[in-house]
């Protein structure tokens, strides 16, 4: 007689079964599961029903397939999401969770390659899938314009990329920078002055001619000439451009936390202030400023006795 | 001696001495401490004519000499006494703000003539100031003296060296030419003269001066006949002191203009207090204490010793750091930071060049990297995937003692083609400038003499309008350039007193 042989399946190995008991244990440990734990907790399945399984529910788009650095984390994947992945392949699933992750930065295509091992064209078909999905977007950087950057649909941009205040449509806009400057050096000098004329003793004179960050901020902002927010940063920033104009100097003092305008415990004060020479004695000669000076000779075709330079400037 | 100065060296020493002299001068400056005969070699000038300019030039102390061995005497240029010629009119104006118009006689004619005994110096200065006053007075001889002792005391003349008095004179053949001694005390004494006299016009006419012509003439033959009492002892117009004033007014000015009034004057207190304690080239003057600056301030300033206290608080705190407090004792102890000074003079200087050549934003960059040292310039990340370690980072730094050199270098050169562009505008006028001074004389004769109106009247039209007017433009052209020479001498001032104070710190 001849046995049959029959195998006898676990009466709990019926696949659907199975994979609710993992998706039981993802929701249990929200961070990720490994093999390992999945192995421990049904240990009367066969490793092969187990990655059926798992797979049918990756490629459900109900579990997250991670890696870490002890192997492979199966997590619960949000229902959200898992919606709107929906079509969407495992290679689509990874590149949008990279661009997921560089938050409102974004990140560059060159960098999604290497973070997800991709080939080039690959990305590319990914990318422009991903964006016809509307679920990525591209911003063009300020800093390098040829650049572009891959963050999700709805993230505003970061302050970096875009160039924050300053630039309108990656536009720097200079004008809008001149009048700024021009503005908070008028505050700060017609503030200078009535300390000056006040007489009082010079401490007080000092004192009183100084402006913190914040008033200009306010005063600015009272103003009404930015059609853009500013913030207190955006202010320094110009505050910032008039010292190195050389018309305003700044100073650091120790404030208390909570008085108003101050960070971290200390709080910036500007003052107006006048150059330490007047515009120097080679500048007022033609010779100064000559944009031929190291050509000119005596004899030569540019030489003192024919420069037009100082026939203009005697003329004067 | 880049050739830029020995240029300007050039075309100064020709315009104040001459051709021969300059020929010799500018030999000198290029080759260096020569032996005289090798000099009248390689000129190929005579020896005689040699001598004179050697002498000539000795004299105005632009040339020093020297014994080396085996008896031969070598004769050295010195470049930047020559170039300090430019700087001759400052010196001289200084002196008028401070001693007035004798003072400022004083020093032009020391300046002008190198050196002088005393006496010489107070009877020409005498005589001048006499031409200038009205008929019937004259200047004492007095009063120029006065002067004189009060420019000897504040160090603003000096005492040339002298030949040192040898009791063993048979020890053999005198050396060839004398070493030149003089002790640090002795610089400033001024010798016991009993200088008596006025000063006497050039033309006295008959209107003035009733009797006193006739009375002046018998002290005169007088005079040549007594040996002047202090024969040997040679004057000089000491050009550190000057100099060290010039710091003093920028460093004042600078204070002024970033604070007020008041701040500056301190500090000009200060900077009196410590003229004569602090050698010109030290980095610090000694510290003055609160109370002595107190006590020292002009007395026209009446503030309370609080707002004083006050005031030097403020300065030491300030951010340009010219004072500095250096202790407690007597009230504060304050010093006046003089490389410091100095240095912001210099890169403010850098700044007013940056911002007029090349407009305000470059002056922004500038200022930025002055400020933060070392500066990275936004780099596009290469497209390259290999990158080798070998990426290197371009860093921009202003180097401020280059940046200085560089521009100073420049300034030589600008004076340079100013005063080029003055010579030629001359020569081009020459024609109408000789006439002119044709007719001139020509009316001032026939006026000595007695002539009408009418005839004066047809003298002067010799010169038609149109030439009247290339005169007056060619004295404008002049003048300008004449006083953008002395503007730009100013910011080679500033740029050679931070380049000297920091090679002597090195």
């Amino acid at each position: 007689m001849a046995e049959v042989k029959v195998k006898v399946q676990p009466p709990d190995a019926d696949p659907v079964e199975i994979e609710n008991r993992i998706i039981e244990l993802c929701q249990q440990f929200p961070h990720g599961i490994t093999d390992q734990v999945i192995q421990n907790e049904m240990p009367h399945i066969e490793a092969q029903q187990r990655a059926v399984a798992i797979n049918r529910l990756l490629s459900m788009g109900q579990l997250d397939l991670l890696r870490s650095n002890t192997g492979l984390l199966y997590r619960i994947k949000d229902s959200q999401n898992a919606g709107k992945m929906k079509g969407s392949d495992n290679q689509e699933k990874l590149v949008y969770q990279i661009i997921e992750d560089a938050g409102n930065k974004g990140i560059w295509s060159r960098d999604i390659r290497y973070k997800s091992n991709l080939p080039l064209t690959e990305i590319n078909k990914i990318l422009k899938n991903l964006e016809s999905k509307k679920l990525i977007k591209a911003v063009k950087s300020v800093a390098a314009s040829k650049k572009k950057v891959y963050m999700l649909y709805n993230l505003q941009p970061d302050r970096s990329v875009t160039g924050g205040a300053w630039y309108s449509d990656q536009d720097f806009e200079s004008e809008f920078v001149e009048v700024l400057n021009q503005q908070c050096f008028k505050f700060l000098q017609t503030k200078a002055e009535t300390a000056r004329e006040s007489k009082q003793n010079p401490m007080i004179q000092r004192n009183s001619s100084f402006a913190s960050s914040h008033e200009v901020w306010k005063y600015i902002c009272e103003l009404g000439i930015s059609k853009v927010e500013l913030s207190m940063e955006d202010i320094e920033t110009i505050l910032n451009t008039l010292i190195y104009d050389g018309k305003v100097e700044m100073t650091i003092i120790a404030a208390k936390e909570g008085t108003v305008g101050s960070v971290d415990g200390h709080m910036k004060l500007y003052r107006a202030v006048n150059p330490i020479i007047p515009p120097t004695g080679l500048v007022r000669a033609p010779c100064g400023l000559c944009p031929v000076f190291d050509d000119c000779h005596e004899g030569g075709e540019i030489s003192p006795s024919n420069c037009i330079y100082m026939t203009e400037w005697l003329e004067f | 001696m880049t050739q830029a100065e020995i240029k300007l060296c050039s075309l100064l020493l020709q315009e104040h001495f001459g051709e021969i002299v300059e020929k010799i001068g500018v030999h000198l400056i290029r080759t260096g401490s020569q032996p005289l005969r090798v000099i009248a070699h390689d000129t190929g000038t005579s020896l005689d004519q040699v001598k004179k300019a050697l002498c000539v030039l000795i004299q105005h102390n632009l040339v020093i000499y020297q014994v080396h061995k085996r008896g031969v005497v070598e004769y050295e240029a010195q470049c930047s006494r020559v170039l300090r010629m430019l700087r001759y009119p400052r010196y001289i104006y200084t002196a008028k703000t401070l001693y007035s118009d004798t003072g400022e006689l004083i020093v032009e004619e020391l300046l002008l003539n190198g050196k002088m005994t005393m006496s010489a110096v107070v009877k020409k200065v005498a005589d001048r100031l006499t031409e200038t006053m009205e008929d019937g007075k004259t200047m004492d001889y007095a009063e120029v003296s006065n002067t004189f002792v009060r420019l000897a005391d504040t160090h603003f003349v000096q005492r040339c060296p002298l030949v040192p008095a040898t009791e063993n004179s048979d020890s053999g053949p005198p050396p060839p030419a004398p070493t030149l001694v003089i002790s640090e005390k002795d610089m400033y004494l001024v010798p016991k003269l009993s200088l008596i006299g006025k000063g006497k016009r050039r033309r006295s006419s008959e209107e003035d001066a009733t009797g006193e012509p006739k009375a002046k003439r018998p002290k005169h033959t007088a005079d040549n006949k007594e040996p002047i009492p202090d024969d040997g002892i040679y004057w000089q117009a000491d050009l550190d002191r000057f100099h060290q004033h010039f710091r003093d007014q920028a460093i004042v000015s600078a204070v002024a203009n970033r604070m007020d009034q008041t701040s500056s004057e301190i500090v000009r207190t200060m900077l009196r207090m410590s003229e004569i304690t602090t050698s010109s080239s030290a980095p610090f003057t000694q510290p003055l204490s609160s109370n002595e600056i107190f006590r020292s301030l002009p007395v026209g300033y009446n503030i309370s010793k609080q707002v004083l206290d006050q005031y030097l608080t403020l300065l030491a705190d300030d951010p340009l750091e010219f004072v500095g407090k250096s202790g407690d004792s007597g009230g504060g102890m304050y010093v006046i930071n003089l490389h410091k000074a100095l240095g912001s003079l210099a890169t403010a200087t850098l700044e007013s060049v940056v911002q007029e050549r090349f407009g305000s934003r470059c002056a922004r960059i500038f200022r930025l990297v002055l400020q933060k040292k070392h500066l990275e310039q936004k780099q596009e990340i290469p497209k390259t995937p290999d990158h080798a370690p070998s990426r290197t980072f371009y860093l921009y730094t202003v180097n401020i003692l280059s940046a200085a050199r560089m521009l100073l270098h420049r300034c030589y050169k600008s004076i340079a083609n100013l005063i080029e562009r003055r010579q030629f505008e001359t020569k081009e006028n020459k024609r109408l400038l000789e006439k002119s001074q044709r007719v001139e004389a020509i009316i001032a004769s026939m006026q000595a003499t007695g002539a009408e109106e009418a005839q004066l009247q047809e003298i002067e039209e010799m010169i038609t309008a149109p030439e009247r007017q290339q005169l007056e433009t060619l004295k404008r052209n002049v003048n300008k350039l004449d006083a953008s020479e002395i503007q730009v001498d100013e910011t080679i001032f500033l740029l050679e007193s931070y380049i000297e104070s920091t090679m002597k710190r090195q």
